[in-house]
Parts: structure tokens; C-alpha cells; sequence
């Protein structure tokens, strides 16, 4: 079995972009691994489109290195990169055919005619559009005009393709449909994405590493679930959704748990975590679905048992969003019940409930 | 609901009243040229006799050589200068952007005469350009390149930039880009510009009149001097080709257009 460290396909060291009155990029460093699919996620103006942009070329670094395959590029203009973007605006050329369009790279390349009609016909049978050689872009839906733009990149065979937030456009349905298909196709060709987005979903959905990514520096790079289930800033935590978040510090631990003393004088309960000395703990996250609400009466005893109002409940289809005032100290929880659950209990707005929730569920804050 | 029709049948009245005020002058005079008058004023039978002799009088057709080289030599170099001078100002930032905008609107909005006087002492007194050729080709590019900047400027802000970034990003040289991406993207400002820019230079009088010294003539300065010696049938038929030429090329864009929305 081969052991050799990775060379990565992509990576930034120390890079820094300023606009004037502001750090776009602060001190970024990452790297990606050949053949994944790595996300920027972040609200905007985290400054990941900047970052995307340094790999594309498009702007220059002020500090720090850009690497292609290990070697610096910060000097090399976009046309001369080993890498392709599909922007944000799809940049279809308008008065060209889709064929023209697909062939614009290969033509550069000095590519023979017939070998770039033979690849442009495989390339749309990849992105499922045969046939399609003749339209134009005002022809095409918006689904059919993101597989062109991406069969435009791919058909160059870049070390990476670099995407800028490109089902932005798409409603809801057909971009949970497109992720399906990105993914498949990049599983298919196997070249490296950089993919930048502000959608927890797509990136949870699409990547294989995410890199969230605020006001120009990087809170957190690790896989989905990771990030997910153990965000360690309050702002990743928040951003992914665990918006119950309760700033504390460590009183006692004992038993691989520890306890926590909130802020508003809560006392909660987390299970231990190796990794992290207790001086470092912020406070803790937790995810709504994690959350159980027993009703009124319930044994109050136990770790994370807390009594509480409920102020409304919002119906999202496949579950219902209830919010709960603690009685205690009067802050709001978020919890998610499934439809079903919610119909069982009989719950409804202005009803006493028991709030509560495993000391496994107890995500730890350091940020 | 009030209905907010002027009541029906005036409307119609006065707009016949204002396009007959518009255009009498000029369909008389189309008319009359038709006229086997010898002074073109009065009627006496329908001929096509003015029109047949039309190139053979020297006078009309070397005027009419100078007007169209004018014309063509201005079409080109004020569209590509302009071309060349709105990319600059649109895509990059340098010091003195903001006055060359401004000063390159002065030509438009200085009163023709006060153009024409300045660029006639500016050729005689400051530098040596002999008046003729010379002369009315640098005034009718002076002119014609703030339209050609403006429209092409303005065609510029509805381009999407990307598209030039793409063009980057898969291999293409920024020559290669230009050629292959942004001119055509310009392509129907250019096309506007040049439609602005030919027949204000071919009709031009103010401006050519001041500069063009003894012995040259454009054509409108040709009409201009035979009305001199008195009316000839010559100024009906040119004038009748002058409107007559703008509304044939019109009517064919309109044409070709709605055949290609089509």
C-alpha cells in the first residue's frame, strides 16, 4: 500500500488581499486535496469569492503564495492557469452557439476541428444535453444553461474547477436536483472543486471539506458532519443552524462530563471532550433536533432539564420550529419537532413543556 | 375611469397640421425636382431630365467625391477612436479621467459656429494645417468622436464584464478576448455610432463652411453656393437625395431588424 504524503492539488499560504478600507483576505492558508471537492462557505462578504478569484487569477495577491500542483502561480495571468471557473453569471457568450461555446477553450488550444466536435459531443452527453450543439444561450432554461457553462470548464480538463456560488440562480428544487448531478460528475471526471457558497445545505450536500470562512478569515475547516455536529465558534455554530447557543464556562467535571455555568445562570451538563481544556470552553451549542420536549409534570430531575413556555410553533412541512421561553432565566429555545411528534404530544402555543436534551448533545464552544 | 383620450378626432388634425408644417417645405421641393422648370420653381411636366444630368455636371460630382470620402475617412477614425477611448475610461482608473470625459463633450456642445470660427484661426494662425482636406477631416473627427465615445460608452454599462473573464479563463490572450469577445459584444454600438457619425458628417455645413477654405467643396457647400447664382434644379435633386438616402437606409434597418427578431 502506497504511503506517500498527497501532494496537494491546490493550495494558499498566508494569502492576504486588500480593497481599499477593508482586508478582503486575511492571512488564509488551506489546502486541497486532488480529487475532492472543498467548499468556502461563509454569509457575504466573508471574502470567499475573493479567495476564489486570487486561484482564478482574476485578482492578485497582496501577501502570500497561491500554489497550483506546487507550483507559486501568483504571477501567472488567468489564460495561462491549469484552472477553470464557472462564475456566478454563467458568462455564456451570447452571440455564440453552445458548440461555439464549448469549443472556445479547446480552439485556444489549437485543438484539430474534428477532435473538438467529438469532445464537445461527449461532454454534452455528460452534462445530459445531446443534441444541443445549435441553440443558443437565450435558448436554454437556466438548468440547461448552468451544464453548459460547467461543460465549458470541464471539457478543458483543468487541474481545478472553480465555482462561484452557480446554483445561486436555480429555485429550490432544481438546485437540490443539480447538486445530485455536480457531484456525480465530479465523482465521474475526478478533477479537484473549489466551490464557494453561502448555502449551509449545498456545501453539507456537495463537499467533502468545508472551510467556513468570515470577514476574511478561516473559523473552521473540517468535513461536513463535523461541522455540523461540532461546530467550535459560536459564528459556525450559528451559521449551521445550532442556534441554541448558551455562552458559559466550565465549572466542575467529573465522569467524562462537564458542567457548565451559562451566563443567565443556567446550569448545563456536556460531555467531555479530550481535545479541549476546560480554561479554552466558551459555551455551548446545541442543534434543535436534538432537543426533546417532554410535557408539564415531567420528572424534572437529570442533566438538561429545564421548564418552559412555549411562544410559537411554525410549520415548515417535514418538521414543525417551536420556540420555548425558559422559564428560569427567560431565554428563547429553538426546537425542532417532526410533524408527527408534534401531533402525538398535542402541543400548542402557550403550553408548559419540559425542554430537554443529552449531555452527548451538548456541542462545546471554544470561539 | 376617466378615459384620458384627447377627444377623437382632434388629435389626428393636429398631428397631420404639424408634420405638414415639418415637411411642406421639403416635399415641395421634392416635387419641383421633378419639374422640367429650368430654375426648379415652377411646374412645367414631369421629368426625370434633372436627375439623368446630375453626374454629368463636374461641379456635383466632384463635391459629391469630396463628401463621401469625408464621410468615410470620418466614420472610421472618430468610431475607432471612440471604441478605443470609452474601453479606457470604462475599464481602467487613471488621474484625469473625469476632465477627459468633460472635454471630450466640449466639441458637442459648443455652438457649431464658435467650433468652426475656432478651428478656422486655430489651422491659419496657431498651427499650419492647409485648409481643404486636411482641414475638414481633423473638424469632422473633432466632432464625430465625442458621439461615437458617448454611445459606445453607454452600450458599455449594459455588457456583462464576465464575460471577458471567461474569455480569460479558458486561454484566450486579451487580444484574442478583444477580437473575439468584445468587439462583437460592441458590435451594435459601433454600427449606431457609425449611422450617427456618416450622415452628420456628409450634411454638415457650419462647421465645413469655416474650414474648408477656397477651391474645396462638400457638397452641402456646392447647394449652398448655386443658390448664389439663383435657383437651379440641381438643389431640388440633391436636396430630394439628401432626404431621400437617410429614409431608404432607415427603412431597410427597420426592415432587416424586424426580419431578424423574427
Amino acid at each position: 500500500m502506497e504511503n506517500r504524503e498527497k501532494i496537494p492539488c491546490l493550495e494558499l499560504r498566508n494569502v492576504v488581499k486588500r480593497f481599499p478600507g477593508i482586508i478582503a483576505v486575511d492571512h488564509v492558508s488551506f489546502k486541497v486535496e486532488p480529487g475532492k471537492i472543498f467548499c468556502l462557505l461563509g454569509p457575504s462578504g466573508c471574502g470567499k469569492t475573493t479567495t476564489l478569484r486570487l486561484v482564478g487569477g482574476f485578482e492578485t495577491v497582496d501577501e502570500g503564495d497561491v500554489l497550483i500542483d506546487n507550483k507559486v502561480v501568483n504571477d501567472i495571468p488567468p489564460y495561462q492557469r491549469d484552472c477553470c471557473t464557472v462564475f456566478q453569471t454563467l458568462a455564456l457568450f451570447p452571440h455564440m452557439t453552445v458548440e461555439g461555446n464549448l469549443a472556445y477553450g479547446l480552439e485556444r488550444r489549437k485543438v484539430a476541428k474534428d477532435e473538438i466536435r467529438k469532445r464537445v459531443g461527449e461532454m454534452l452527453e455528460l452534462v445530459q444535453l445531446p443534441g444541443m450543439e445549435n441553440r443558443r444561450p437565450t435558448q436554454l432554461s437556466g438548468g440547461q444553461r448552468q451544464r453548459v457553462a460547467m461543460a465549458r470548464s470541464l471539457i478543458l480538463k483543468p487541474k481545478i474547477l472553480l465555482l462561484d456560488e452557480p446554483l445561486g440562480a436555480l429555485d429550490r428544487k432544481l438546485r437540490k436536483e443539480m447538486q445530485v448531478e455536480l457531484k456525480q460528475i465530479q465523482r465521474q471526471v475526478g478533477i479537484t472543486f473549489l466551490h464557494v457558497t453561502h448555502d449551509q445545505k449545498e456545501a453539507l450536500a456537495l463537499a467533502d471539506i468545508i472551510a467556513v470562512m468570515r470577514q476574511g478569515q478561516l473559523e473552521q475547516v473540517g468535513a461536513p458532519d463535523e461541522i455540523y455536529a461540532t461546530p467550535r465558534t459560536r459564528f459556525v455554530a450559528d451559521f449551521m443552524g445550532a442556534s441554541n447557543i448558551f455562552p458559559g464556562k466550565v465549572i466542575a467535571s467529573a465522569d467524562g462530563k462537564v458542567q457548565l455555568e451559562t451566563e443567565s445562570g443556567l446550569r448545563l451538563t456536556a460531555s467531555e471532550n479530550k481535545d479541549i481544556r476546560s480554561e479554552e470552553v466558551t459555551g455551548i451549542s446545541v442543534h434543535p433536533e436534538l432537543i426533546e420536549l417532554l410535557p408539564e409534570g415531567a420528572d424534572m430531575g437529570g442533566d438538561n432539564r429545564f421548564g418552559g413556555k412555549i411562544l410559537e410553533m411554525v410549520y415548515q412541512g417535514d418538521f414543525i420550529e417551536m420556540k420555548i421561553c425558559l422559564e428560569q432565566t427567560g431565554e428563547i429555545i429553538t426546537c425542532h419537532l417532526s410533524s408527527q411528534q408534534a401531533r402525538e404530544a398535542q402541543f400548542c402555543a402557550g403550553a408548559r413543556v419540559l425542554v430537554h436534551w443529552s449531555p452527548k448533545s451538548s456541542n462545546i464552544l471554544v470561539g | 375611469m376617466k378615459s384620458w383620450h384627447i377627444g377623437g378626432k382632434t388629435l389626428p388634425v393636429i398631428a397631420v397640421l404639424v408634420y405638414l408644417f415639418l415637411w411642406l417645405p421639403v416635399i415641395i421641393l421634392i416635387i419641383f425636382s421633378f419639374s422640367a422648370d429650368k430654375f426648379g420653381i415652377r411646374w412645367e411636366g414631369f421629368t426625370l431630365h434633372w436627375y439623368a444630368n446630375l453626374l454629368q455636371n463636374v461641379g456635383v460630382r466632384h463635391a459629391l467625391r469630396m463628401s463621401v470620402t469625408v464621410a468615410i475617412i470620418t466614420m472610421i477614425a472618430a468610431t475607432v477612436l471612440g471604441t478605443l477611448a470609452a474601453y479606457g475610461l470604462y475599464k481602467y482608473k487613471f488621474r484625469g479621467m473625469g476632465a477627459l470625459r468633460m472635454g471630450s463633450l466640449l466639441p458637442i456642445v459648443t455652438p457649431w459656429v464658435v467650433t468652426g470660427a475656432a478651428l478656422l484661426l486655430f489651422y491659419t494662425r496657431v498651427l499650419p494645417i492647409p485648409l481643404g482636406y486636411p482641414s475638414i477631416l481633423i473638424a469632422h473627427i473633432t466632432f464625430s468622436f465625442p458621439l461615437a465615445l458617448f454611445v459606445i460608452l453607454g452600450r458599455m454599462q449594459r455588457i456583462d464584464w464576465t464575460l471577458e473573464e471567461a474569455s480569460a479563463d479558458l486561454g484566450a490572450s486579451r487580444l484574442t478576448t478583444w477580437r473575439k469577445i468584445t468587439l462583437p459584444l460592441l458590435l451594435p454600438a459601433i454600427i449606431a455610432s457609425v449611422m450617427l457619425i456618416f450622415p452628420w458628417s456628409f450634411s454638415d455645413f457650419t462647421i465645413t463652411f469655416f474650414v474648408s477654405g477656397i477651391g474645396t467643396t462638400t457638397l452641402p457647400i456646392y447647394v449652398y453656393s448655386q443658390m448664389r447664382y439663383g435657383a437651379t434644379p440641381v438643389i431640388n435633386t440633391i436636396g430630394t437625395i439628401f432626404v431621400a438616402a437617410p429614409l431608404i437606409a432607415m427603412l431597410l434597418m427597420n426592415f432587416l431588424q424586424r426580419r431578424r427578431a423574427a
